[in-house]
Order: C-alpha cells, then structure tokens, then sequence
C-alpha cells in the first residue's frame, strides 16, 4: 500500500532522471553559423562566362555539428530572395564544418541581401537567414535569375534537438528553466484553491487550507527565483546582459515579488484568524497578477524571449517533437517534485503548529 | 570529467557539445537548480528532524508530569 502512495515520487524521480540523462546526451542538430568573404580575385579563365561578373570573391561557409566530408561531392550550396534562387559552386571541402565557395554571379541581382541554403545528404537543408550581403553588383529588383533545380532535403540523422541560431546549445534549458515556471504556475494553482476553501470556511474553522496555501507559496517561489537566476545566466550568455527591460522577463520579477509580498504579510500580522483571511485574499489578488503578467500581457506585446513574439505558448516552430519527447516528461517530472517538497514543506508547518499547541 | 568524456565517446561525431561555446550556460542553469533544490532539502531534513525530536520530547514530558 505504501508503495502504492509513493509511486508518483518514485515516478517523478524516474521521470526526473530520463529528462536530465536526454538533456545531456541527446547531439544538437546541424546548423550554418557564418558565410564570410575570404578573398577577392579578379576572373580566371576556368570562371569566365558572358554571363557573369568579371569577379570572383571566395567565400567561407561555417557550420556547427555539420557532416561535410561524408559525401562532399553532394553539398550544394545555394543563395535565395523570395522566389528567386541561384546555385554556387563549391570550391573545396576543409572539414566537417569548413567549406570554401566561388561567389560567381550575374552582374545584374534583384538583391543585395541573400538567405544561405545548403542541401547534403546527411544535414538536409539548413538554412542561414540573410546569410549574405553582396556589393557590387548592378541591383534591379526585375531582375530574373534561371531557376536551378531545388529540394528541400531532409537530414539523415539520429535523434537530435533542432539549431537555432544564436540559441545554439542551451535549447536544453529547455528542459530546466522553463519547467521551473510550471511548476511555479501549479504551486501557486494549488495556493489559490486552498485560499479560496480557507475563505469560504465558516468563522473559526480549521487552519488547515490556509497552512496549505503558505506551503504552496513557500515553495512556488523556491521555483520562482530558480527560474530567474536560470534565466537571467542564459541572457546573460544570449543577449550579453544579465536583465533587458522586457515584458516577459519583467512580469516574472514582479510576480515573484508579489508573492514576496505574500510571505511578508503573513510575517507581519500576530492574531493567526485575521493572518488566515488577510493572506488568503491577497493570494486571490497575486494568482490574478501572475495570469495576467505572465499569460496575458505577453501576447499582447512584444518580446525577445523565445517561444514569443506575441504568442506566449510555444509553438511548433520553437517546439519540435525531439523536444516535445523531453520537454513534456520534464515539466511533469518538476511539478511532481515540487508536489513533493510541497508535502514535505507543509509537514514541517504541522510539526511546528503541533509543538506550539503542545507548548501552550 | 570522466563522464564528460564518456559522452563524447558515444557520440563521436555528434560529440560537439562544447562546440558553441554555450554549453557552460547549460551546465551553470542545472547547477544553480541543482544547487537550490538541493539547499532547500537538506535545510527541510534539518528541520523537519528538529521539530519531530522537540515534538516528542515535548509529548513524553507532559506524558510524565501526568503519570506524576
């Protein structure tokens, strides 16, 4: 029977311990980071067309966790503005991340401004968004380059969690800062339920909703500044600053400040009835603040953290399923440890009441 | 680090973890949880453990005095 009442612990470890295993195992997808000029020389003969400008500049293409010596002859390497795409040649091959290309052009481009495509067998198409600036070049936007032939390809890898660009790396926090914010939202759920039952007892009924709101906050902040200090080290490393004045980023502080407020206020009133009512309609206030904060007024804005950009939820274009198969299970396995600390924090308020009873 | 290393060896070729010079930010964000959960726990196990000893001893002292 035992094992039977602790078998959601026993599953939240478990869950816990896949999560942390994926988060650090699983590779990270290819990915273009850079094409850069290398050098510029006038024509050769081998270069020469009518067609084509009377310049070659060489290129440098980069990427991360790319597998270009696998079947170099395969990586194609194209430029595209809208419907428009050209090819370039590639030159040479340096390594798994290194590939050097011959920026041969017609003299006339509808655009100065061009997104990189790569397709290869292995990595798919990647994709490096205004990846090039050329100059130069005569620009008319009625110009028409002969469209080459081009598939989307798809990489043939083993799992892995998608590139993003400048995310790179830490698209596994994924997996532990935002779950700290899930589990905060169900705390704070779980305080919001005892508040309203702590209200809506007859005068001089039992503590016990109230004991359970406090240990949901309690905790719920635990979460709450985990989440901040979590993300203000990724910013710090993503955006180059610790804080940026953003709605999202600025709702969280308030929140957890609100619910600050909470605990304060518990610490400041004496008569134990009028701190059980007085905290349990000001909890009612701070949930409506943190739905507000942080469900409502993000979608009405703008804003820089991922997952946004008017829309709070994240969507399939920053959640794939490799990420769906880790992200899911974590944000479960955290609540149910923060389920836990929860009971733990509420048996240790109990134990205190009861000495205090056994004192008096 | 030996583990660091094992991983690099099961995955070769994917094995470029440190290759953005971002990884370190995903090992500070599960340090610091880590770390707090951590904290907070062995802080509950100190008190939890001190209040059950003070309720038990505070239940036989009255059990005592009323035997008395």
């Amino acid at each position: 029977m035992r094992m039977i009442q602790r078998s959601w612990k026993i599953g939240g470890i478990a869950l816990l311990a896949y999560v942390l295993w994926t988060t650090f195992t699983v590779p990270l997808g290819p990915g273009l980071l850079e094409f850069r000029e290398l050098e510029f020389r006038e024509r050769n003969e081998a270069a020469f067309s009518a067609a084509n400008t009377n310049r070659i500049e060489t290129y440098e293409l980069i990427g991360l966790g790319t597998h270009w010596t696998v079947q170099p002859e395969e990586l194609r390497l194209f430029i595209r503005k809208g419907d428009q795409i050209a090819p370039l040649p590639v030159i040479d091959v340096i390594d798994d991340t290194h590939a050097q290309v011959a920026l041969l052009l017609p003299d006339t481009l509808p655009s100065q401004a061009w997104d990189v495509l790569i397709n290869h067998p292995v990595d798919g198409t990647l994709f490096l968004q205004n990846g090039l600036f050329v100059s130069g070049f005569v620009v008319d936007e009625s110009a028409r380059l002969p469209r080459p032939q081009f598939e989307e390809r798809i990489a043939d890898l083993p799992h892995h969690f998608p590139f993003q660009p400048r995310i790179f790396e830490t698209i596994r926090n994924l997996m532990l800062h935002v779950p700290m914010w899930f589990t905060m939202f169900l705390l704070m759920g779980i305080a919001f339920v005892a508040s309203i039952r702590q209200l809506s007892q007859k005068a001089g009924g039992s503590s016990l909703f109230d004991l359970r709101a406090e240990a949901s906050v309690q905790v719920g902040m635990m979460f709450g500044v985990l989440g901040l200090l979590t993300g203000s080290l990724w910013a710090r490393y993503t955006w180059g600053a610790w804080w940026v004045d953003d709605p999202q980023l600025n709702g969280a502080l308030v929140t957890v400040l609100v619910y600050a407020g909470y605990l304060i206020l518990r610490g400041s009133v004496e008569d134990e009835r009028l701190k059980a009512r007085l905290a349990a309609v000001y909890n009612l206030f701070a949930f409506v603040i943190l739905m507000i904060l942080l469900m409502v007024l993000p979608r009405f804005t703008e804003s820089l953290h991922p997952g946004k950009g008017g829309n709070p939820g994240f969507n399939s274009y920053d959640l794939d399923s490799s990420l769906r198969a880790v992200f899911y299970p974590a944000v479960l396995g955290w609540m149910l440890l923060g389920t836990w600390m929860y009971r733990i924090r509420l048996q240790a308020t109990q134990l205190n009441r009861k000495l205090h009873r056994l004192n008096e | 680090m030996i583990m660091l290393h094992t991983l690099l060896q099961a995955n070769p070729i994917e094995g470029f973890f440190f290759g953005s010079g971002k990884s370190m930010v995903v090992g500070g964000v599960a340090v610091i949880i880590i770390l707090g959960l951590g904290l907070w726990m062995w802080r509950m196990e100190v008190r939890i453990q001190r209040l059950d000893e003070a309720v038990t001893r505070q239940a036989n002292g009255s059990n005592e005095s009323t035997t008395a």
